[in-house]
């Protein structure tokens, strides 16, 4: 299968998956204490004003076509009116989703350098002291509720041992973000954390998988040194199904995200989500839900593009 | 064409292990030669006791507040003090803990079993079905967690139950992934096809063959789904959708302890904390040590 | 000097069922320009010899005695010492093609690493020896090919890759474990002059790993016998193959199902008459002529009875558009009341979808499938169910066909379950205990779980089966390509017996021409979805009418190393003849 072909059909699959986040978001929105109604009009709308809306909107339709209606917003970027902050959410979302994407992507990023050679120098050091000990620990990371793991790393690095600030740099551009990187050092290694402890057991068992296969014998046999096959041939074929594996983690990522902005203060999307639900602004969460939801499935699609790229048997053989 | 020859003297030790055959014996050895997954198993048990039986050993109030003790260091009378409104922390660990566990657990089995049932249809039933049924999945993990729990909480706030049925309903994606996979591989055993040639009905097929077939997959994936289900349970609390005061479970108390723990009552967030992670750790452990015993792929 | 001597040579593994000794007490010598053939049945420790000498043993062996490979000692040697011998002195070539590559390295590169692993030859310098290198395994277009990824290779290509990466460093020593054992039958052929031709012009010694009695005709000096960890014969070719003297090998040689070959054209081969049967003929196995006689007469002369199952015109084709794989294109087979009916063909030739078709397993694209006279698409809910109930199904894999969380009995007992639910325990158990009778297994069998069952007995009970419900069909698709020689042996003769005495129609599916030939009396060669030709098993095995059909036959090795030479040589001419 050649690569456009390829590519058309991933496309066109998460085309699909966020046509039913959409539906998922359209019936939360019905399922509100108020309706859409209030998410347009305001929480001070009288119930005369409710009504009118729901008429002159057409609310009284079949919900197949105010779903239609709502796509049809939807692609005009029209993402309704926060309640608190009385702008458009949309231009909400625009100005806080960079700056979480940011710090999750630096996050990602620090913890697959550091998950991936570590996982792979486990698997070759199988059942050492120095493999127990990465596991434990691994296993340690990933059972931490990243609030907790966020919450004694400030108390041990900025109360007792005061080296680091306890909030991250506030500041509505990135460019002022960026101004102070000291304070953006605690959040992304809350968020790294977790991923290295992921993402090395991951590649330690991919790794230990692709020891066994014939290809390692035959390489062997042809005079190749340990380190040169783990270097020339189990390196790449043990990270195809971990790229595949960042897909799925991203959403887990995003939601560590609202919790890391949160105890830390991070201008981000995830502090407006929480800050949305402490006041009930339904239309920014909802906004929210649906902006991250789509992020998510771009970078699945992305994750897997890069997947063939490693893998040329993926475009050849994939579904 | 391949020869996988197989050994010809029964029970004969040979170099090739047969695919299917992890008797429960081999399997059970194998689990309790891993020192992790032992570990985890007894943690589990001697928490869970701390949490069911220890109130017995322990008696404290947990539903009348004591302003006059609140905030206490760790003492003789209180051997992790007290909290702001003056209940005694061991015996609120073992109170929170009651629900936490139970939450969690529930929750983890409930989601495995409708991600079984999802999973083991999309996958033998196959097409377009198996393709729309596993675009919902793509779309369910597509939203991530922590935003819809959170949207749940501006909306409501359920009791234990409610709380249990909601957490599943956010978990199940994953474990339907793993058993649509497993049962891709076994609906094209050669004995599932002997079946069908002659005569089988799918009903049979499944009943008979698949899920006794998949059991070690499901079992695995229901000890992480109950480890993620519990620290689920935790941000939950965080959140602001817990139960309701004074109920409380793990991470309650360590969402009411978080401003106290800038100003030194460590006491407040160090246990529940650790007791979380204890607890999640030992699940995964097991759950590791099962998946390696059983000689499970994937996750 | 030897260019591979074992003293003595005793393997171990720690297992978790505990120690097993692979190999016990193995002395053998390999001398320059000479092929030794290691022979022996599965666990007899003839691949772990092989490993042992090129120190790949896994972690849990413990080796005793000493091996010395060029006259190094590779027994508990140091592993930068036998990084050095290997590859430039001893290499080796594997059994499994399709995983014995990297799938994510081009296979010229695999090449070159070989060839640095072992001097200091720059990168382009390598990759021009690659080049080379697959241009003398007899891969077209080298250059355009040393870019390719293993997948695009086919599994001939990937095994001529493989031995590219083992002559690159003009090794002293070529091990090969059983190079072939996975390929079609002319491709065996074709990589096993390849062998024979790389062998010979560098004067290399090889020692090759085979369970086929045939590749050792064809290839082997000296031959060398395992059982169990221990070498029980050894001598010159001709002397083991046609003067057997050690028990095993007597029956082992007997067991091999033998092919019956008329004399060649022009190239007269010599023998007895005109049909040269392939060696001593065992007593209880076939009979000098080629094929059984037929129980149910000549079925082309049989009025009026409908077959048992006929498939008329039947297409099966996968996928759609570009990437469709036409696996079946028009064919007609029919099989009549108890006459047997082989299929053979490689891979790719669709047999095995036939097999499934008449199963009902895969609905044909077009054409139509008629099961005991009624047609498979118009049959309906109980009605087909019935038709079902007359088919019985052996399929290849042993340990796959039984489902191991069922008991003996509930296995056997399962169609019956299917079709027979009003029947009494009593009444199941004795007709579980009948069938066990039928297929020679013991009574007490039953009750056990297929684990603890070897791989002939599985397929016995898988054959107890596929008989509980008196079928007048059986489907065997490559029932014994999965068993040792002498387990094949049983299960056959239980399997011929059966059907004299039952007298249920037969379609089997084999790769295995000799086996084919013993067991049918009409045969079907297929070929890329389409029928070649088909007859009895006399006319077309021995007279073929096809190129095809003539060149497949050739290609298989018989166990006379007499007479394999002088049909490879055959084979060699017509070959010449046909390019020239």
């Amino acid at each position: 299968m050649s690569t456009a072909l390829y590519l058309t059909r991933r496309v066109l699959q998460a085309l699909a998956v966020v046509l039913i986040v959409t539906i998922v978001v359209f019936c939360l929105l019905h399922a509100l204490p108020g309706g859409p109604a209030r998410g347009v009009l305001g929480v001070s709308a009288t119930p005369a004003q409710i009504t009118a809306f729901n008429q002159a909107q057409g609310l009284d339709q079949p919900l197949p076509v105010q779903y239609v209606r709502f796509l049809g917003r939807l692609l005009t970027g029209d993402l309704g009116t926060s309640y608190t902050l009385n702008e458009p959410v949309g231009q909400l979302i625009a100005e806080r989703l960079p700056k979480t994407l940011v710090l999750t992507g630096i996050s990602a990023v620090l913890g697959l350098v550091i998950a991936i050679p570590v996982g792979m120098w486990q698997a070759a050091r199988r059942n050492g002291a120095v493999d127990y000990a990465a596991t434990a620990l691994a296993f340690v990371f990933y059972s931490t509720p990243a609030f907790f793991l966020g919450l004694v790393l400030i108390i041990v690095f900025s109360q007792q041992l005061p080296w680091l600030p306890s909030q991250a740099p506030s500041g509505n551009t990135l460019a002022e973000v960026f101004q102070d990187p000291a304070g953006l050092v605690l959040p992304v290694v809350t968020g790294a954390l977790a991923m290295i402890a992921v993402f090395s057991r991951y590649m330690r068992a991919s790794t230990l998988e692709n020891l066994q296969e014939d290809y390692v014998r035959t390489a062997r046999a042809g005079g190749a040194s340990t380190a040169t096959i783990l270097r020339r041939h189990v390196f790449r074929n043990s990270l195809t199904p971990v790229v595949a594996m960042l897909g799925y983690y991203l959403p887990v990522l995003f939601g560590g995200a609202l919790v890391t902005e949160q105890l830390f203060n991070y201008p981000g999307m995830g502090l407006l989500f929480w800050n949305a639900a402490q006041t009930s602004d339904y239309p920014t969460l909802l906004g929210c839900v649906l902006v991250i939801s789509i992020a998510t499935v771009v970078g699945t699609l992305l994750a897997d593009v890069a997947q063939s790229l490693i893998d040329p048997r993926v475009k050849a053989s994939r579904a | 064409m391949t020869a996988q020859l197989a050994p010809e003297a029964p029970g004969a030790a040979s170099l090739v292990q047969p695919v299917a055959a992890t008797g429960w014996r081999l399997a059970v050895r194998r689990f309790r030669h891993n020192t992790l997954a032992v570990i985890g198993l007894a943690v589990i048990v001697v928490i869970v006791l701390f949490c069911f039986v220890g109130p017995f050993l322990y008696p404290t109030d947990q539903t009348h507040t004591q302003l006059s003790q609140a905030n206490l260091g760790p003492s003789a009378a209180h051997w992790l003090g007290t909290d702001a409104v003056g209940h005694d922390v061991l015996g609120r660990l073992m109170f929170g803990g009651k629900v936490s566990l139970t939450v969690g657990i529930a929750a983890g089995i409930l989601a495995t079993v409708v991600g079984t049932l999802w999973g083991s249809v999309a996958g033998y039933v196959g097409g377009w079905v198996d393709a729309v049924m596993m675009r919902v999945v793509d779309a369910g993990i597509a939203i991530p967690a922590l935003f819809i729990l959170l949207v749940i909480s501006a909306i409501t706030t359920p009791g234990v139950g409610g709380l249990i049925v909601i957490l599943g309903f956010v978990s199940w994606l994953v474990p339907s992934r793993l058993i649509r996979a497993e049962t891709l591989t076994l609906k094209n055993r050669d004995y599932v096809l002997t079946l069908r040639a002659i005569g089988g009905s799918h009903a049979r097929a499944i009943g008979r063959h698949l899920l006794p077939n998949s059991v070690s997959t499901i079992v695995v994936a229901a000890t992480f789904q109950v480890a993620d289900a519990i620290l689920l349970v935790a941000y939950v609390s965080y959140l602001g959708l817990g139960v309701q005061a004074p109920a409380t479970d793990w991470g309650g108390m360590l969402s009411a302890g978080l401003t106290a723990a800038y100003s030194g009552r460590w006491w407040l967030i160090v246990p529940p904390g650790l007791a979380v992670i204890l607890v999640v750790c030992a699940f995964n452990a097991v759950g590791d040590g099962l998946r390696d015993a059983f000689d499970v792929r994937g996750r | 000097m030897s260019i591979l001597t074992t003293t003595d040579l005793g393997i171990a593994f720690a297992t978790e069922s505990g120690t097993v000794d692979a190999v016990r007490g193995v002395s053998l010598h390999v001398e320059p320009g000479e092929t030794l053939a290691l022979v022996g049945e599965s666990g007899s420790g003839k691949s772990t010899v092989a490993l042992a000498a090129m120190g790949l043993l896994s972690g849990n062996a413990t080796v005793s005695g000493s091996a010395v490979v060029d006259g190094h000692e590779v027994v508990d040697a140091a592993e930068p010492a036998l990084r050095k011998l290997r590859g430039s002195t001893v290499s080796m070539v594997f059994q499994e093609p399709a995983t014995a590559l990297d799938p994510l390295t081009r296979v010229g590169a695999q090449i070159a690493e070989v060839i640095r692993n072992h001097g200091d030859v720059s990168a382009s310098d390598a990759a021009a020896r690659a080049v080379d290198l697959l241009d003398r395994v007899g891969i077209p277009s080298p250059a355009a090919r040393a870019k390719a990824f293993p997948f695009q290779l086919s599994g001939g290509q990937r095994q001529r890759v493989v031995i590219a990466m083992a002559i690159a460093n003009a090794p002293k020593l070529l091990i090969a474990d059983e190079p072939t054992t996975a390929l079609d039958v002319t491709v065996q052929a074709e990589i096993l002059e390849l062998l024979r031709r790389l062998a010979a012009d560098t004067g290399t010694g090889v020692l090759l790993v085979t369970h086929n009695m045939g590749v050792v005709a064809d290839f082997a000096d000296r031959v060398a016998v395992m059982l169990q960890g221990e070498i029980v014969e050894t001598g010159g070719v001709e002397d083991v193959l046609l003067r057997p003297r050690h028990e095993y090998t007597k029956r082992l040689l007997a067991a091999v199902p033998r092919l019956a070959v008329a004399p060649a054209g022009a190239a007269a081969t010599g023998g007895s008459g005109p049909v040269a049967s392939a060696g001593p003929v065992a007593s209880a196995g076939p009979v000098a002529s080629a094929g059984p006689v037929a129980s149910s007469g000549d079925p082309d002369g049989r009025p009026g009875a409908a077959p048992v199952v006929d498939l008329r015109d039947v297409s099966v084709t996968f996928g759609r558009g570009a990437r469709a794989v036409h696996a079946l294109q028009g064919i007609d087979i029919a099989v009549h009341a108890g006459e047997t009916v082989g299929l053979v063909g490689e891979s790719g030739s669709g047999k095995s979808t036939a097999a499934r078709v008449a199963l009902g397993l895969i609905k044909p694209t077009s054409g139509s499938v008629h099961l005991f006279g009624s047609d498979l698409r118009t049959a309906r809910g109980r009605d087909r169910r019935a038709l079902r109930s007359g088919i019985g199904v052996v399929l290849q894999d042993p340990v796959a066909s039984l489902d191991a969380r069922m008991s003996v009995a509930e296995c056997i007992a399962e169609p019956l379950a299917v079709h027979r639910r009003g029947m009494s325990s009593a009444d199941r158990r004795k007709r579980i205990d009948e069938v066990l009778d039928a297929v020679r297994l013991p009574r007490t069998l039953a009750s056990r779980a297929p684990r603890e069952l070897s791989g002939g007995q599985r397929q016995r009970v898988s054959l107890a089966r596929a008989l509980v419900l008196s079928p007048r069909l059986l489907v065997a698709d490559e029932p014994t390509s999965a068993l040792d020689v002498s387990v094949q042996e049983t299960v056959l003769e239980v399997l011929r017996e059966l059907q004299d005495d039952l007298g249920f129609a037969c379609l089997f599916v084999s790769h295995d021409l000799a086996v084919v030939q013993q067991f049918a009396e009409r045969v079907v060669v297929m070929r890329q979805g389409v029928i070649e030709e088909q007859g009895t098993t006399d006319t077309t095995l021995l007279h073929p009418t096809t190129d095809y059909t003539r060149r497949l036959l050739a290609a298989v090795p018989v166990p006379d190393p007499v007479l394999q030479r002088r049909r490879r040589a055959d084979r060699l001419a017509t070959l010449a003849a046909v390019d020239a």
